[in-house]
């Protein structure tokens, strides 16, 4: 899949966003990672919500 | 607490969940409520007819309704809160900061709480909300009862009085909301973004968006008073750490956060309800029953942070909750950083050898403050003629 078809997935509880194509190395996650790829239990940095609790941006 | 992170207390009548793992467990957990009509001995609501607006908006609120309205209230005003509309609402408070360090000056010494934390977070949630400044007492009045009204050592007059003195901003913020709603033209404050969230077949009522209000009231205006003085008493009894946020601008938002954890300015836990049965902790906690997350005590847990009473603004704070955690997630958190980092950045570009006054600040707590560890003295001395004959 190309560069421009990475998404960015926004959590609706606070706000934070996951770029995929910047990814999260702080947390161990590459740059071009898809939302999808995420395991069931993955919950967001930034408020520890769950993964469903993420929107596509 | 270390020993037991799950422990009932006898003269509360109620669960105490003491280490950092079970604190973000508990808020996390939907069995949970915040809502207090889930106690055991919560008092029996008001009859429908005797309800004024503070009520009405109270059964509205985030902390009342169900877990699925709960859900779409955050979706449609998640938009409003987050990190990069905050950081729009830099331009609109940034004068209303400059204006508070116009107001102290050259001084040689000032009081921090007085003239900054004291004076900042209400009229920035008015900017915020669209409250034109000559609007401002209104709203000021209101932000101060509907706080005043939720505390828990007030009389049932006092409360009455409190609940009382905000049904006229609750007439104000109807008509300005009234007001968006007729507007043909775009606008961009906070109140026209509620009123138009959402689809279409999907809009915040009046009730909704009062409520978000509320929240944020509650959740940005009187908290945010500790942000300040507790960010500015944590750097400045630690010189090693100011000067070193001086030297790493790029740490700020980790020393506000490290400043919050380690000064630890609420006085009170949070609440949660059990809304069934549930196994927790190595516990049994029956449905009803009352759980006192103590924060104060997660955020010092040696088990989570190395160090704990120590204030280390390189820290790596990933998964604090120094703005709680899961669905009730504090909504005003992007607001009160982007309000703390700019009051910060100003207060280190004009005072960068500033010092607590007299060694401590002559630092005074209001102990009678319904949930804050409220400093409400922070003497700071400005050291500004040392600066500028330094410079010379």
């Amino acid at each position: 899949m190309s560069e421009t078809a990475m998404k960015q997935w926004i959590c609706i509880i606070c706000g934070f966003v996951y770029d995929e194509a910047a990814g999260l190395p702080e947390h161990g996650i590459a740059p071009g990672t898809r939302f999808e790829t995420f395991p069931d239990d993955w919950t967001c940095p930034e408020c520890g919500s769950p993964k469903s609790s993420f929107e596509e941006a | 607490m270390l020993e037991y992170p799950v422990a009932f207390h006898r003269e509360l009548g109620m669960w105490v969940v003491s280490s950092h793992e079970l604190c973000l467990e508990t808020m996390k957990d939907l069995r949970f409520s915040p809502n207090f009509r889930h106690w055991e001995y919560a008092p029996p609501p008001k009859p429908e007819a005797e309800k004024d607006d503070f009520d009405i908006v109270t059964d509205h609120s985030l902390f009342a309704v169900s877990p699925a309205q709960h859900l779409r209230l955050r979706k449609l005003t998640m938009p409003a809160f987050a990190r990069h509309v905050m950081s729009r609402i830099d331009d609109r408070i940034r004068d209303l900061i400059v204006d508070c360090f116009e107001t102290i000056g050259p001084a040689d010494e000032f009081d921090a709480y007085s003239a900054i934390a004291a004076n900042l977070p209400a009229r920035s949630i008015a900017r915020m909300v669209g409250v034109p400044p000559e609007d401002e007492k209104i709203f000021i009045k209101f932000s101060n009862s509907v706080v005043k009204a939720s505390r828990i050592n007030l009389t049932e007059r006092e409360r009455k009085q409190a609940q009382h003195d905000s049904l006229e901003g609750f007439a104000y913020l109807k008509n300005a909301i009234a007001d968006r709603r007729q507007r043909t033209y775009p606008s961009d404050d906070f109140l026209a973004a509620l009123v138009t969230a959402g689809e279409q077949d999907d809009r915040l009522d009046d009730w909704d968006i009062l409520a978000v209000v509320m929240a944020l009231i509650a959740a940005g205006a009187d908290t945010a008073v500790d942000l300040h003085t507790y960010v500015l008493q944590g750097l400045l009894s630690h010189p090693e750490q100011y000067r070193m946020l001086q030297a790493k601008p790029a740490l700020q938002e980790n020393a506000i956060i490290e400043a919050l954890r380690r000064g630890s300015p609420g006085k009170l836990p949070i609440f949660r309800f059990a809304t069934q049965d549930i196994e927790f902790g190595g516990q049994q906690i029956r449905k009803g029953q009352a759980i006192l997350v103590n924060l104060a005590a997660a955020w010092r847990d040696p088990q989570k942070w190395n160090d704990p009473d120590a204030l280390d603004i390189t820290r790596n704070l990933e998964g604090h909750i120094v703005f709680g955690a899961g669905p009730h997630f504090c909504i005003g958190t992007y607001l009160v950083r982007t309000q703390g980092g700019i009051m910060l950045e100003e207060f280190i570009r004009r005072f960068p050898q500033a010092e607590l006054a007299r060694g401590d600040g002559d630092l005074e707590y209001d102990y009678e403050h319904h949930n804050a560890r409220r400093i409400v003295r922070l003497n700071v001395r400005t050291n500004a003629g040392a600066s500028i004959r330094n410079a010379a």
